[in-house]
């Protein structure tokens, strides 16, 4: 074990911190055992401009609840005050600000030097939010009111939008708040507990003696769940949790995280942990899911005033913060959980006038019998009919309650009271169960939805599994931490092998009080009220799912852990259901809201870069993202726009000879004796008769006949082929050859070179001539001719070249290992001959001057090569190739479109308005003809021209349209005969 | 043997720490940088080691080739052993990874002794970006950075991991230097500046950082 129950801090006092005066506040009781407070520790804070004190340990809640503040914060719709409700991490409507730190839950969030806090959601401050005026107004605005309303007339809405956006949302964005780093780990476990009250505990000693590595995590601070809490009046519970956390700390092989929540359930037990610092990922290879239930509220009128809170809530305050909750209480109650509650307040000199029982036959233990002898004055069947008080509770009005659940208010005692504990039932924490897919029945002898069919390698103990007794809950931990064990191949026993039976049931059936004047709230998030569930199903939302969404119940930030039980049980009553047949939702992960930082953590962008990337950053290189990989846009100087150096670098390969770094392309080696015949089924051309020492185009196809890649295959040796792909599409290609082959098993082996080889196009008219003063190969037409493919040394390093066209200029790809590329490269660059890097932009245009498509972009998932003019490139005699057949079918059909290549209209030359950008819209009497995929000035052309889709009847040549830029300009262009430039294609195949 | 002048993939990422360089089989890569005295005992080390020569080869017939050329070949994929010193990693059933060490030089006379033709056995040209991972903290770099569970990987186990770290796919073994946990790791040599300047900021924030070559072999120490 590596944690303490509650690590206690020793550090020094930070600032804002100073030692605690002699005087307690009066909310404030003296020492209890094992309170999670360092009472030598003050820390001084502010709330709504107030100044306050708390201890070490403390949360925010507690330390203002032992200050006396009553009002925490309001709610969210109708503005009401409200105060503590569970203080276990779902008291929503006291969501705090710190800062940038918006809904900080002040009742778990530790308590920090010098926190400045402020109340969200209200309108002039907590006390005297102006918004609380919504209340009045509550009967017009009825649960759905704004589906069915500000709508109409239309013109008004702008203004109901702005409207309801600046009074809805809770916290304050701060837009300059600080990065908060949060990386994310994994981690690993045997067995994950989730949840350290005692039936996690126990799972985790029992998985751990057989030999497992366990992590137990806990969300609250401490660990030992109910134990610490729920005492009875007597320390025997926590003495029972000490030894069980001494028996944790011999165990080396448990880590136990307090503070850490198990936020969501994903396939092969994956689980994020959320703790205070970040998001761990942890893989389990079993869960025992022990995470207790959540305390459910009962449903009275002004159930939501300060001071009515949960019976735990109470408890918690009492024995881990040491604050006295309130003076006097009514203790309201369906189970023997709410006696114990009531023997806790007396053991800390708090009153308890009376508990009321709503079961007609009150509780069967000896619980009643104590607590009358307390002084406790005790009403089986009785409820609570409604609260007294302003913005804080003053009386409790009771009243007997009959068997169909009505009230019978002829005759109410009224209770002066400062607190009124509820402790009627209980609600699974079971959201990670239904995440990995448990079957979940609803066992009416406790009142719950029980677990009845677990996933492979999931267990579930404890309250969550319908167990309540503690030695009942013992030993279902044990039982879930054996089988667990078991599971994993490990030898572990347990006293039981099956879930032990309850005989009473800890949640009452029909906790619900209806009253005439409403206020009887059902969900505190959304301040949902009893009608307003009847409401929706007379509006015909009487489906679970359906109810939700109409009243939202469930949809706020406590995500129904409060609200969800008791809105099954009315919509089961409305139906004649039972709960069990009304069902419930389930909970997507993270089912429990979590800091967005966290689920950011530590990005990774992962990127490449060239060998030659120094070099391109020495010559002030702008960068861009091609894929995953970084290259050069363009190459920046002084004084120049972007615009000027696309053009030169263009220009210097046009009258002169440029390098680009193209080793971003995807580069392939195929081997074998059927590489020819693989080649002819992967692509669309001929590749079998290809002669080695020779290249060619090569068009990739889908099964839908798709263009998907292309690149030049080069054929090195009669059973060895080279060949490149686009840059995006290399590791795609890669993983679809190697599929392609496990099918059809020819004797191939295909190897990724694309990171192994760097590469570039040295292209111009003077690239031959720079090209001869670095290599010994014999570079004229005869012995290297245009598409030819040579191996031979340059500037000393062994490469591969290529006499390829793409910029439609005499040029050389040359390929040479990734850690000597750099010599080959600044060998060119140290030539002499005035050698000009190009970046991306430059090419582009190039390319776009010779017609040459990209595909990706001047094609989409739907292009097919007919369409892409790339008819040329498509063999169909070949008997098969991927995609064949579809090619054979769109062609009976015709294309659809047809990539064509178009200038604007000679006016436009100089034209200074809008011109066409990329996926502008074509325009052909006043519908949409088509769009442009590539449009570039060219200096060498003195015109705008562009490749566009367009409808095949206005492909023919000087076919006029209109190109609709922006604003809504109306450009015309016209159809033209590609290449732009060079149409004979006579400059790359320059003589020597 | 003569190698030719090779560059890092790590060149330019390392290059402004100026760390005093050590050229091994023709590359320069760092012999040690400023203050790393004792990091990878204390903390966490990330050391380049791209400048030893690999060779790979795949295909049903390298098995047999490589063992004709008495290259210790492990019995199991996802497995390695040591061969001089460097060592011999199986990959898959048919892809193997042929590493030197200082005083080897069978990767680099393995791709000269395939012939073209060769039935069933075809080269893979190797430039990774090759790093060692090392030191007490090394686990915690590699949870931070990588969904696999290297600490439950017994240390003598000889295991080949394929996985991704950062969300770059790397091939990972553990040998271990000294009693103190290291681990093997090779990247493609393009996503190198990324992984190395991602590895570091995590190093670094766990006390570690940058080690060079000195610091792992005796070899290297001058």
């Amino acid at each position: 074990m590596n944690h303490p129950t509650r690590q206690r801090p020793v550090a020094a006092p930070e600032p804002g911190t100073g030692s605690s005066g002699p005087q307690l506040p009066p909310g404030r009781l003296p020492a209890v055992d094992g309170e999670w407070i360092d009472r030598s520790r003050s820390l001084d804070f502010t709330f709504e401009g107030r100044r306050f004190a708390g201890f070490r340990g403390d949360t925010p809640s507690s330390a203002l609840w032992a200050a006396g503040v009553r009002v925490l914060g309001r709610s969210f719709k109708y503005h009401r005050p409200r105060g503590v409700l569970s203080m276990a991490n779902h008291d929503v409507n006291t969501l705090m600000q710190f800062g940038p730190r918006l809904n900080l839950r002040a009742d778990v969030e530790p308590l920090e030097a010098a926190m400045v806090l402020t109340s969200v959601n209200t309108h002039g401050g907590v006390e005297a939010d102006r918004a609380r005026l919504l209340g009045w107004f509550g009967g017009l605005l009825p649960v759905g009111f704004y589906y069915k309303a500000f709508h109409k007339p239309k013109a008004l809405f702008p203004f109901w939008e702005r409207l309801f956006r600046r009074i809805s949302g809770l916290g304050k964005l701060e837009f300059d708040a600080p990065h908060v780093r949060t990386p994310k780990r994994y981690d690993f476990a045997d067995v994950l507990v989730v949840g350290a009250g005692p039936s996690g505990i126990m799972a985790a000693l029992t998985a751990a003696r057989a030999g497992a590595k366990v992590v137990l995590v806990d969300e609250n601070a401490g660990i030992g769940g109910s134990l610490g809490f729920q005492r009875g009046g007597s320390n025997q519970a926590l003495e029972r949790l000490r030894d069980l956390e001494a028996q944790l700390t011999a165990m080396p092989n448990v880590s136990v995280r307090p503070g850490t929540l198990a936020a969501g359930w994903y396939a092969d037990h994956w689980v994020p942990l959320v703790d205070a610092q970040r998001m761990t990922k942890l893989r389990a290879r079993a869960v025992v899911v022990a995470g207790g239930v959540y305390e459910q509220p009962a449903v009275f009128r002004n159930n939501d005033l300060p001071g009515v809170m949960l019976a735990s809530a109470a408890q918690r305050l009492i024995y881990r913060y040491g604050v006295k909750p309130m003076d006097n209480a009514v203790v309201l109650t369906a189970n023997a959980d709410g006696y114990v509650a009531a023997l806790d307040l007396l053991a800390q000199g708090i009153g308890v006038p009376a508990i009321v029982d709503l079961r007609p036959d009150g509780e069967a233990s000896d619980l009643p019998t104590r607590a009358k002898q307390l002084g406790i004055q005790v009403l089986k069947g009785h409820c609570v009919f409604e609260a007294e008080g302003g913005d804080r509770l003053t009386a409790a009005v009771v009243c007997p309650i009959g068997a169909d659940g009505k009230p019978h208010t002829s005759a109410p005692q009224r209770f002066a009271c400062d607190g009124l504990l509820m402790s009627v039932g209980w609600a699974p924490a079971a959201p990670l169960l239904y995440q990995a897919g448990t079957r979940m029945s609803f066992d009416a002898t406790v009142q719950q939805f029980v677990p009845r069919e677990l996933p492979e390698g999931m267990f579930a103990a404890g309250r969550v599994n319908g167990v309540y007794c503690l030695e009942s809950r013992l030993l279902d931990g044990e039982r879930a931490g054996a089988e667990a064990a078991r599971y994993l191949g490990l030898e572990a026993s347990s006293r039981i092998t099956a879930r032990p039976a309850e005989t009473t049931s800890p949640s009452h059936p029909w906790p619900i009080v209806e009253h005439a004047s409403g206020k009887n709230f059902i969900d505190f998030d959304e301040d949902l009220q009893l009608r307003d569930f009847h409401n929706a199903a007379q509006e015909g939302f009487d489906n679970i799912e359906l109810l939700k969404r109409f009243t939202t119940v469930g949809m706020g930030p406590s995500q129904g852990k409060h609200s969800n039980m008791n809105a099954i049980r009315i919509l089961a009553r409305i139906r004649g259901r039972t709960p069990g047949e009304v069902g419930t939702t389930t909970a997507r992960p993270f089912f429990h809201p979590v800091p967005m930082s966290h689920l950011a953590g530590r990005g990774f962008s992962p990127h490449r870069e060239t060998p030659m990337h120094a070099r391109h950053a020495d010559l002030n290189a702008v960068w861009m993202h091609a894929g995953i990989w970084l290259r050069p846009e363009y190459y920046a100087v002084a004084g120049k726009t972007r615009g000027e150096l696309v053009r030169e670098e263009a220009g210097a390969v046009r009258k002169g000879v440029g390098i680009i770094d193209v080793g971003t392309l995807g580069k392939m080696e195929l081997f074998g004796p059927d590489a020819g015949e693989f080649l002819e089924r992967v692509y669309t051309a001929r590749f079998a008769n290809l002669k080695t020492g020779m290249t060619r185009y090569a068009v990739m196809l889908d099964e839908s006949g798709v263009v998907i890649d292309d690149g030049v295959v080069a054929r090195l040796a009669p059973e060895h082929f080279y060949f490149t792909t686009t840059t995006t599409g290399a590791a795609t290609v890669y993983r679809e050859l190697q599929r392609l082959n496990a099918m059809w098993g020819l004797r191939i082996g295909i190897v990724n070179a694309t990171g192994a080889f760097a590469a570039m196009n040295l292209a111009g008219p003077g690239s031959r001539a720079v090209l001869a003063g670095l290599t010994s190969l014999d570079l004229a037409n005869a012995a290297f001719s245009y598409l030819a493919v040579r191996v031979g040394e340059v500037a000393g390093v062994p490469c591969r070249l290529m006499r390829v066209g793409f910029v439609g200029e005499l040029g050389y790809e040359i390929h040479a290992p990734a850690d000597q590329a750099v010599r080959v490269w600044d060998a060119i660059m140290a030539s002499g001959a005035g050698v000009r890097p190009f970046g991306v932009e430059a090419q582009r245009l190039l390319r776009l001057e010779k017609g040459h498509i990209i595909v990706g972009q001047d094609t989409d998932g739907l292009t097919q090569p007919d369409q892409a003019g790339l008819a040329w490139a498509v063999k169909m005699e070949k008997p098969f190739f991927v995609g064949k057949r579809s090619v054979e079918i769109v062609r009976k059909g015709g294309p659809r479109q047809r990539l064509v290549g178009f200038e604007l209209d000679a006016t436009h030359t100089g034209h200074t308005g809008p011109v066409p950008k990329e996926c502008h819209l074509v325009i052909r009497d006043n519908t949409i003809a088509g769009r442009v995929t590539s449009i570039a000035w060219s200096d060498s052309l003195q015109r705008h021209i562009g490749l566009a889709f367009i409808e095949p009847e206005l492909a023919a040549e000087a076919t006029p349209f209109f190109i609709r830029a922006d604003g809504g300009v109306m450009v015309p262009a016209r159809v033209v005969p590609t290449p732009f430039y060079d149409a004979a294609s006579e400059r790359q195949k320059l003589a020597d | 043997m003569s190698y030719p002048i090779r560059i890092s993939p790590l060149a330019g990422a390392v290059a402004g720490l100026r760390p005093p360089l050590r050229t091994v089989h023709g590359m320069e890569i760092p012999e040690r940088f400023p203050g790393e005295a004792d990091r990878w005992q204390t903390a966490v080390g990330v050391c380049d080691l791209s400048a030893f020569v690999r060779a790979g080869v795949k295909g049903p017939g390298a098995e047999a080739w490589l063992t004709a050329r008495n290259v210790p070949v492990p019995a199991e994929a996802n497995s390695w052993t040591p061969a001089g010193t460097g060592l011999v990693a199986r990959l898959a059933r048919t892809e193997f990874l042929i590493e030197d060490g200082f005083g080897d030089a069978t990767a680099a006379r393995l791709p000269g002794a395939l012939q073209p033709g060769e039935p069933g056995v075809y080269p893979v040209p190797r430039q990774d970006c090759a790093l060692a991972l090392t030191g007490i903290a090394v686990n915690e770099l590699l949870v931070q950075t990588c969904n696999v569970d290297f600490a439950s990987q017994p240390a003598a186990g000889r295991i080949v991991t394929l996985t991704q770290m950062v969300g770059v796919s790397v091939t990972v073994l553990r040998s271990d230097r000294g009693g103190v946990p290291c681990y093997r790791v090779w990247c493609d040599g393009t996503m190198g500046p990324y992984f190395w300047e991602t590895l570091i900021g995590i190093a670094e924030e766990l006390g570690g950082g940058p080690i060079g070559i000195a610091n792992l072999f005796a070899d290297a120490a001058t």
